[in-house]
């Protein structure tokens, strides 16, 4: 017994000495090394000739087609970049890490990332900006969020594109207003899913309804549902005038396919994410060419303009086996965002964390040729409050073609937008 | 007399080697390293606990998850201040880690109606129904959990030290934030809930449970109340995996129901199969293996074939290649490794020079 | 009203889809006496060939050789895994079946990618009307097939002597092997009919008013394991019984939901599981099973 006392101490000793020979640790506190050999200031991920970036994707799980298209357009952008001189003379390379969109998979690779890069030009899903959402605003990144919940809004590292859900939906119900003959006393449907898209899209509808004079019938679905029947049937009951449609893309195609077969009727509203241009080939096809509208914040695919013919060509030629849609442009614009936060701050010398921020949150119109400028000021609200109606059009790049050009409704201006 | 004596020495040398790894790893790795480390060692106190109830007593549960949502989710209540739409009592962070256990104790212990009257694929089945019911709760009961987001943990502050970011502490000229110093709690824990289990299963309870396993009437010949055992067994195994859930939630920084799902619960299962049924060993090199496994291959993609770089298309991406690959260990353990890793250890160590042998792994019963 | 007999008419013809899955689940747990986790992917087979087959031989062709398809998939994993595995006890033949299924589901996921596959079935959007109640022709369709592939099971089980050799292994498997009842062979074609009713499954899940087949099909087997439980898990007329209340339940949970307030958002998901635990509260064996008693 004593013998094994006595090994145990030297067993011990021996591992005191190696703690302290830490300082040969890579993990040492040094010195900070912060200006670069042309003066511009240093902050993590950037060094004399790289500037690292971090997308941090779905390639594996419900969001995987997205975060294809995504990533592959934000490395597009990037090699772009690259090929004209990089930014501030130095080399973008992005990091991509796939989280299959759990938890535990995000916020390991947010750990990975976080030290190693200048910004992260790609984040998917509420969720999951969620569960590090408190280590992004104490000291993370200048993060480009796609997702449209109010929740990701308020932190001023965490930057949203386009709008919220809420906004998307007011703008969608002006419309039907103004366009579609909808008047006080009438119910609008709603049919959402569980979770921040659902829940955010259904107080939009609320609150529009509400300033209108008319009623919301709700129908919540779980992301699982296939068949939206009974939810037709509930409709048609509920003798609604239009419905607007929170729901995912297979889900969306159910509702619309029966809503033909029966005596629904009515002109239907599908936020950004409940339309897929897959959806076109399937046996609902048809039906989507009928009453139905997208509601979108940003430019589709097929929006006439030089740089959307610029990022298309280069998409194509750079991955010509894969098919277009709206995460293309998604992930583009993003890395553009960022890109440009990245050149501001270059030329405010000042490459560091906070450096790249306050250059972000100078921008008061951001332009990138979308047609449309984007206020990235105030942390706490949306960039911008207008939303395209658009129709899904087989013929049309990315199946969506404009129907109604981007517009802002006065109620949309005062909805009251509030992050968490 | 010197086998025993070289036996002796080649297993301190192991306890000394993995000793030196427990203390030095936070001073050399980095974050994602440790953060993986720390889900492993969570992994581990809740797949002891599982391993107790599937493994030594034969009672599947595919609820797991479930209590470990409940621990994590009463801890954040109990420590949380109140504010305008989140519930909080407010209370010492230490009190609450221990709150949090007993809820799940609790969680466990209500659910005995049905743990202590079903069995097999029946038990089985009837905790699945926890996942969604949880899953139910944890979205509708937003006060409380924060709903789909989830809410923020408040970090553990014991003795007045804080195991967070702030203040700043500097070891031996290497910064200790919140991972380093999480890294050391999570060790001393996991030391202990597997030196309580150990003293569980080698004493007169693990016993009853083994009986309880392989034939259950026999055991109630012999005396062993089987129901009330049953039961107990559930209750302490909610309650390691309550602990599992605080120490995760800690880790986390901020629980989200999403994670706390299917996935999870047949994670759990995967691990005690893999690691070796009714040991407490065979549960933590099992958690190990399922937490580090996906990490390693997302890290290392770039070298290994078949495997597509993540962000770039053709092959396998590396989460399909890990999910594949756990897949097939599953497959492979159960069909030619019937005690598991632990068990392959034993038989490797039998061959060596001076090696003992092992008592034989737990009997199964016959089919 | 017409809204209720709708509910009830769309619960029905599901519950009878639920029903042939849990039929599925209820065979191969009474011949091998294992819990199949692997199910959602046997479904996720059938339907992924009939969906890949349609296009280049037809429908009908296509449905023969997705079910055929499942059949053997569903025979290997007998053949290879659990024939092999038969020493170990039933928890652990359950959690290889998870094993399994995490193989097969990822690699379909990976094929299927991010399609929404068609069936090409002949029935399309038709609905047929009675009086003021309309509902899918696909629906109708699905509740006679499902009807009349467990009215045959139910026979064969009662009067070939397949069935009674299952029925005499389900009993006591070392008596049946003694007069003559071979079991590896129960076992396997027990697991290739239950493939085979998994692709038929999987043809009625994703055909209208579905918009077809895609990565999370699969999840629609879950619901067949309240429903397996719920009527007993050796039972096949127990399987019929649970499906049928599953798919009822979860048509009236969701088309009720706005009248129950808060409380019902989201009822739907937990309701099959939450009926699945007050039946076995009542009857710990399910409401068909039979309750094993131990003499002391």
């Amino acid at each position: 017994m004593s013998r094994f006392r006595l090994r145990a101490g030297v067993v011990g000793a021996v591992i005191l000495a190696l703690a302290a020979t830490s300082c040969a640790s890579d993990k040492a506190v040094d010195g900070e090394a912060a200006v670069g050999a042309d003066g511009v200031k240093h902050g993590p991920g950037v060094t004399d000739d790289t500037i690292t970036v971090g997308m941090i994707t779905d390639l594996t799980g419900p969001y995987a087609p997205l975060g294809k298209s995504i990533s592959q357009a934000g490395r597009l952008y990037f090699e772009e970049v690259n090929a004209a001189g990089g930014i501030c003379g130095r080399k973008v390379e992005p990091l991509v890490r796939d989280m299959s969109y759990d938890v535990q998979k995000t916020v390991s690779a947010y750990t990975e990332l976080e030290p190693k890069v200048a910004a992260l030009p790609q984040f998917i899903g509420s969720a999951t900006v969620a569960s590090v959402r408190d280590k992004l605003e104490a000291s993370g990144p200048l993060t480009l969020a796609l997702a449209w919940a109010p929740s990701i809004l308020g932190a001023q590292s965490i930057q949203m594109t386009g709008t919220t859900y809420a906004v998307d939906v007011v703008n969608g119900v002006d419309f039907l207003v103004k366009e579609r003959g909808l008047k006080a006393g009438d119910k609008i449907g709603h049919i959402y899913v569980e979770g921040d898209y659902g829940d955010d899209s259904l107080a939009g509808s609320k609150y529009a309804a509400e300033k209108l004079g008319m009623t919301v019938v709700e129908q919540k679905v779980k992301a699982t549902d296939a068949d939206m029947s009974s939810q037709v049937s509930t409709m048609e009951e509920a003798g609604v005038k239009a419905v607007i449609l929170s729901i995912a893309p297979k889900q969306t195609a159910s509702f619309v396919g029966v809503a033909a077969t029966t005596g629904l009727k009515v002109p239907m509203l599908g936020s950004n994410s409940a339309f897929a241009p897959q959806l076109l080939a399937t046996p609902a096809g048809p039906a989507l060419l009928g009453d139905f509208y997208v509601l979108q914040a940003s430019s589709p695919l097929s929006a006439d303009l030089p740089i959307m013919k610029k990022i298309i060509d280069g998409y194509k030629a750079k991955y010509p086996q894969d098919g277009l849609d709206n995460g293309v442009m998604a992930g583009y614009t993003g890395s553009m965002v960022i890109g440009d936060a990245l050149k501001k701050a270059c030329e405010n010398k000042d490459l560091s964390r906070a450096g790249i921020i306050s250059a972000h949150r100078s921008q008061k119109a951001w332009d990138g040729g979308f047609g449309s400028t984007y206020d990235f000021s105030d942390p706490s609200q949306p960039p911008t409050r207008s939303t395209f109606i658009l129709k899904p059009d087989a013929d049309a790049l990315g199946g969506l073609k404009i129907h109604k050009d981007r517009f802002t409704a006065d109620l949309a201006a005062s909805y009251p937008v509030t992050a968490s | 007399m010197s086998d025993s004596r070289n036996a002796r020495l080649f297993r301190l040398a192991l306890w000394a080697a993995a000793g030196a790894a427990a203390v030095l790893i936070p001073f050399y790795l980095d974050g994602f390293w440790l953060m993986a480390g720390l889900f492993a060692m969570s992994a581990a106190v809740g797949a002891i606990g599982l391993n107790l109830l599937t493994g030594a007593t034969g009672q599947l549960s595919m609820g797991h998850a479930f209590f470990l949502a409940v621990g994590a989710y009463t801890y954040v209540y109990l420590s949380s201040e109140s504010d305008d739409h989140l519930a909080g009592l407010g209370l010492p962070t230490g009190v609450a880690a221990i709150g949090a256990i007993l809820a799940a104790g609790l969680a466990g212990g209500l659910f005995s109606p049905i743990s202590a009257r079903l069995k097999g694929a029946y038990l089985g089945i009837a905790t699945f129904a926890l996942i969604f019911l949880g899953q139910y709760l944890m979205h509708g009961a937003e006060a409380v959990t924060g709903g789909y987001n989830g809410r923020a943990v408040p970090p553990l502050t014991l003795f007045g030290f804080s195991f967070a970011d702030t203040p700043e502490l500097i070891v031996l000229g290497i910064p200790f934030g919140a991972l380093e110093r999480l890294w050391y709690l999570a060790v001393l824990v996991l030391i202990a809930a597997a030196w309580f289990a150990k003293g569980v299963l080698t004493g007169r309870p693990g016993l009853a449970m083994n009986t309880i396993r392989d034939h259950e009437t026999a055991a109630g010949v012999m005396g062993v109340p089987v129901s009330r055992y049953r039961a107990g067994v559930f209750v302490l195994s909610s309650m390691y995996a309550g602990l599992a859930g605080v120490l995760l939630a800690l880790v986390f920084q901020r629980t989200v129901p999403d994670y706390f799902g299917i996935v999870l619960a047949l994670d759990y299962l995967a691990m005690i199969v893999i690691g070796g049924l009714g040991s407490v060993g065979g549960a933590v090199l099992g958690a190990f293996l399922v937490t580090l496994l996906p990490q390693l291959l997302t890290r290392y993609s770039d070298s290994l074939p078949l495997v597509a770089q993540p962000g770039t298309s053709g092959g396998f991406s590396p989460a399909e290649a890990a999910r594949i690959l756990y897949g097939s260990v599953v497959v492979a353990v159960v069909l030619f490794l019937p005690a598991g890793l632990l068990g392959l250890a034993q038989r490797v160590r039998q061959r060596l020079p001076g090696g003992l042998p092992h008592p034989s792994t737990p009997s199964r019963s016959a089919p | 009203m017409t809204h209720f007999a709708e509910l009830l008419l769309t619960g029905i013809s599901m519950g009878s889809v639920y029903a042939l899955i849990a039929l599925g689940f209820v065979i191969i747990f009474k011949a091998s006496e294992v819990v199949n986790f692997a199910h959602a992917s046997l479904l996720l087979i059938g339907g992924f060939l009939i969906a890949e087959l349609h296009g280049r031989i037809g429908f009908w062709p296509a449905l023969l050789a997705g079910a055929a398809g499942a059949a053997l998939a569903a025979a290997f994993v007998e053949f290879a895994i659990i024939r092999r595995s038969r020493a170990a006890n039933h928890s652990v033949l359950a959690i290889v079946t998870i094993g399994v299924d995490i193989i097969l589901a990822t690699e379909l996921t990976r094929r299927i990618g991010t399609q929404v596959m068609a069936m090409g079935d002949p029935w399309g959007d038709a609905v047929v009307h009675f009086g003021e109640v309309s509902i899918p022709e696909t629906r109708l369709v699905a509740l006679i097939v499902a009807g009349c592939l467990i009215g045959t099971f139910l026979l064969a089980f009662k009067y070939t002597g397949w069935g009674v050799a299952m029925r005499a292994s389900a009993e006591d498997q070392e008596a049946a092997a003694l007069m003559g009842v071979r079991l590896g062979r129960i076992s396997l074609s027990a697991w290739a009919v239950a493939g085979a009713l998994a692709a038929v499954a999987a043809l009625f899940l994703t055909v209208f008013p579905t918009p077809g087949l895609d990565r999370t099909t699969g999840m629609i087997a879950l619901k067949a394991f309240p429903a397996a439980i719920l009527g007993g898990l050796d039972s096949t007329t127990g399987a019929l019984v649970g499906g049928l209340i599953i798919g009822v339940t979860e048509a009236l949970m969701s088309g009720y939901q706005g009248e129950m307030g808060s409380l019902g958002r989201g009822l739907g998901d937990v309701a099959p599981f939450l009926v699945m635990i007050i039946v076995l509260l009542i009857r710990p064996a399910g409401l068909f099973g039979t309750r094993e008693l131990t003499r002391v």
